[in-house]
């Protein structure tokens, strides 16, 4: 009896070990191939060794292979948009969006060619395509100067004649070259630098957004330029108040000044008048909550639920509060929108692929038409408006049109966000700029000088 | 046939594992396995171990055989992985196979063992105690106690404690519970109380030490004892269930636990952070696909711990899904000629004790791979004979030597 029990003690043995075997045969030999194949693996990405290069617009190197090292020239300038590629932690920004042609392939002929060459000797060490970029490192140092005053802040250059991404920031940066020396402590920071805060930092926009709700506006036919507006200090709209920052009130106005003066209140009264269904289908229109095809990954913009805006919500949403959350990128892609005749431009960062004998080089698109041409010229006049005469007098640039607008964002996590976006010159924008602090408090106080240097300096490059 | 001629057969086995274990460690790097006369001097000593055997008995010689063909494939890896830790590796592997040659003889005796059961348990609870008093905690689990310059595992003691323990007490006590119903409670109570001292010492493992793996592996020890000795499931699934629940509430207390079983379910989910090692092993066995790389042609350097805890990984890149599978194979065949040493013996206490011997190193077996090929949540127990790491070595060299001398029988003319 007992010698029973043995035996069939000793067939569960068998059939656990059965089941070893066929576990290994799947791990190793089925799924194998593909398992071997993520981007975590850090074999295949025996990562630097003949990997292409990421450059500059002007072919100055941001990321080359010397050796079996991969180093990155600019340290923690261009820091997140270039990414890195470290055979112990994988890859990240452009070196992980384009790993496949920065990759040295060997594959690429086929074995007889292959066999020839060995034979002759002529073999060379494959390497991996070149990656240019539209960055421009001076306007990126701009930038990047201007962003590192505070602890925490992010922004974006646009080009808005065709989309292409001058400079991109994220502060705080890291260097790429001490990566993998300072993972842990990276990966531990609370202010989270391996984050690349200008495609998927996602903030309210505050006053930025009254770009959107005054364009809606004007768009849709529900005010005009001469409307008039009154602002008392407050709105009560059910058990909901709105009211401006200070409390202050800026009486009565026409649209420009409201939007000049960024009244809450005056925004209000707008988005009440555009009403939930005709706000919504703006924001299809706009491309608010879906996803931006870009070299880079961006995060989706977060826009509340239909069915929960009641008139407090929309209100609140005419200013760029409420539930909306939106990404630099979104900013810059909305000024560079009314800067070029309500068009909006595909954002790139990689102007062309330098591969060997061929090359790829991107063709600039446009994607959405929110808005009217002649919608976008009123916008635009009233974003003149801020920098001349309202909340945005310290991006002025003397012998420059400069059209922008202030965003102070309550948010929960401290002080206001401050924003800024602008374009200039107002007359034929060539230069967009969306800035984003985290909690230092007035847009028109900490983002828009650092939006005016970067616009200056930009403005000369584009001009050279 | 005469004794010397016997004694000659008896190690035509370990001859045959010594020419693969030289092959085998002839792949090592140069300089892992000084001195050179060392690997000499410990043939000499594997030879020596089958030869010592009590004149009049034949023994079952594979096992010391697959003992050392199998120790030779872990020093191999070792060398491989950490050639440093090869160095101490053979040195452990020299002094286990001392005890092993010098427990030949002196286990002739095995019998007298049944007499000491209370002595097991007592020194299970003292290992705990000086465990919970001195252990040194790794990676959340409390599992080393440091003697002077040697650090020790307890539990690879206490796993041989305890099956030494339970096959005692089954001895004198399986009959009447196997009689016993299961709805007679005192009855029950009476005999299966001091037994469920072993289960609690994997409860107490569970709780105390945080270490999951020992736990089930005492379990699944206890269970499969308990089994053979009663044949009564019911008290195979009461243990099991009431062990499961108690894993549950681990599971759910226990952070180091729940991690665990995070990592498992989605090692990819955190793969730079907590799945990391999960993952590492997983790419480490893609890339060895069927064949495997080859010796040292592998990178299981990536995987951190490769030397103890996943070995295997290490070992299934390097040897392929074939390899690994026919190392599988050496391992179920010790397994299943321990079971049938068991089945040979004539008495009761010769049949637990191997049963006992037997599952507690088929389950470690089962644990440690079915961990690393994600079956279920990886347990950091070591794979016998080819993880790095003293204890581990010496006590499975007392268990095949155990086993070895349970195996006697009389010889016939």
């Amino acid at each position: 009896m007992t010698d029973r029990a043995i035996a069939r003690l000793a067939a569960i043995f068998v059939v656990l070990f059965a089941l070893l075997a066929l576990r290994q045969f799947w791990v190793q030999v089925v799924i194998g191939p593909k398992l071997a194949e993520n981007q975590y693996n850090p074999r295949h990405s025996q990562i630097a060794t003949g990997r292409g290069s990421i450059l500059a617009s002007n072919g100055t190197p941001l990321a080359v292979t010397r050796g079996e090292k991969r180093t990155y020239p600019q340290g923690a300038l261009v820091a997140q948009a270039i990414g890195y590629a470290s055979s112990r932690y994988g890859t990240s920004g452009l070196e992980d969006a384009f790993d496949r042609v920065l990759t040295a392939h060997t594959d690429a002929v086929d074995p007889l060619t292959q066999l020839r060459q060995i034979v002759a000797g002529t073999q060379g060490a494959p390497r991996g395509a070149d990656v240019v970029t539209t960055l421009d490192l001076t306007i990126q140092s701009a930038l990047v100067a201007g962003l590192s005053r505070h602890a925490r802040a992010a922004g974006i250059v646009l080009d808005p004649r065709t989309g292409a991404v001058l400079a991109l920031a994220s502060i705080p940066s890291y260097d790429p070259n001490q990566l993998d020396a300072r993972w842990t402590s990276l990966l531990k920071d609370p202010a989270s630098p391996l984050l690349d805060r200008s495609t998927a930092g996602l903030y309210p926009p505050g006053s930025t957004f009254k770009i959107v709700t005054a364009a809606d506006a004007l768009d849709a036919g529900v005010v005009t330029p001469q409307s008039t507006f009154s602002d008392n200090g407050g709105l009560r709209i059910g058990n909901f108040t709105v009211h401006n920052d200070e409390e202050e009130t800026t009486g009565t106005q026409d649209l420009a000044g409201a939007f000049a003066l960024s009244s809450n209140v005056d925004f209000a009264q707008i988005a009440l008048k555009i009403g939930v269904d005709t706000w919504f289908e703006y924001a299809a229109k706009w491309g608010l909550g879906q996803p931006v095809a870009f070299d880079l990954p961006v995060s989706r913009d977060r826009l509340p639920a239909k069915k929960d805006v009641y008139a407090g919500i929309l209100a609140q949403l005419g200013f760029g509060q409420a539930s909306l959350l939106v990404t630099p990128m979104r900013m810059a892609l909305i000024g560079a929108t009314v800067a070029r005749d309500g068009t909006t431009p595909r954002p790139y960062l990689v102007r062309r692929i330098a591969g060997g004998e061929t090359g790829v080089a991107t063709r600039p698109e446009t994607i959405a038409q929110p808005i009217t041409a002649e919608t976008a010229h009123e916008v635009r006049d009233l974003m003149v408006q801020v920098v001349k005469r309202g909340t945005g007098t310290a991006a002025r640039l003397p012998g420059v049109t400069v059209a922008g607008k202030t965003g102070t964002a309550t948010n929960p996590h401290g002080r206001s966000h401050a924003w800024f976006v602008a374009f200039a010159p107002a007359e034929a924008p060539r230069v967009v700029v969306a800035i984003v602090i985290e909690n230092v408090g007035y847009g028109g106080t900490y983002a828009a000088p650092i939006a005016r240097d970067v616009l200056r300096v930009a403005l000369a490059q584009s001009r050279s | 046939m005469p004794e010397a001629l016997t004694r000659l057969r008896a190690c035509a086995p370990m001859v045959v594992a010594l020419v693969l274990a030289a092959l085998t460690l002839r792949l090592a790097p140069r300089g892992a396995l000084l001195p050179d006369w060392l690997p000499f001097a410990l043939a000499g000593l594997a030879l020596a171990w089958p030869a010592l055997r009590p004149a009049g008995v034949t023994r079952d010689d594979t096992l010391p055989a697959l003992a050392v063909l199998l120790s030779s494939v872990g020093l191999a890896v070792v060398a491989r992985l950490q050639p440093e830790l090869a160095q101490k590796q053979i040195v452990w592997l020299g002094f286990s196979l001392v005890l092993a040659v010098a427990a030949g003889p002196v286990f002739a005796r095995f019998r007298v063992l049944a007499a000491y059961k209370y002595i097991w348990i007592l020194g299970t609870i003292a290992l705990f105690v000086a465990l919970a008093l001195f252990g040194q905690e790794v990676n959340g689990a409390r599992l080393w106690i440091r003697l002077g310059p040697i650090q020790f595992e307890p539990v690879e003691v206490i796993k041989l404690l305890i099956v030494l323990f339970m096959a005692s007490y089954l001895n004198d006590t399986a009959d009447v519970i196997a009689r016993t119903r299961p709805w007679s409670l005192r009855a029950n109570a009476k005999y299966l109380g001091p037994l469920f001292l072993g289960w609690g010492v994997s409860m107490g493992i569970l709780v105390f030490e945080h270490d999951l793996g020992m736990a089930v592996l005492l379990l699944a020890t206890f269970v499969a004892m308990l089994y053979v000795a009663t044949r009564r499931i019911d008290l195979v699934a009461g243990a099991t269930g009431i062990f499961g629940l108690a894993a549950w509430w681990a599971a759910t207390h226990y952070s180091y636990v729940e991690r665990r079983i995070a990592v498992w379910r989605d090692p990819f989910h955190d793969p730079l952070g907590a799945g990391y090692q999960a993952v590492q092993s997983l790419f480490s066995l893609a890339n060895g696909g069927l064949f495997g790389t080859g010796y040292a042609q592998g990178r299981p350097d990536y995987i951190p711990e490769v030397a103890t805890d996943y070995v295997y990984a290490a070992f299934g890149e390097e040897w392929g899904a074939i390899g690994s599978i026919v190392l599988l194979l050496v391992f179920l065949t010790v397994v299943l000629r321990a079971l049938r040493v068991a089945q040979r013996q004539p008495d009761l206490y010769a049949k637990l004790l191997a049963t006992g011997l037997a599952a507690v190193f088929g389950f470690q077996i089962v644990i440690i791979i079915g961990g690393v090929l994600r079956l279920f949540p990886l347990t950091g127990i070591t794979l016998p004979f080819i993880s790095y790491g003293g204890s581990s070595l010496v006590t499975n060299f007392l268990l095949v030597a155990l086993l070895w001398a349970i195996s006697s029988e009389r010889r016939t003319a």
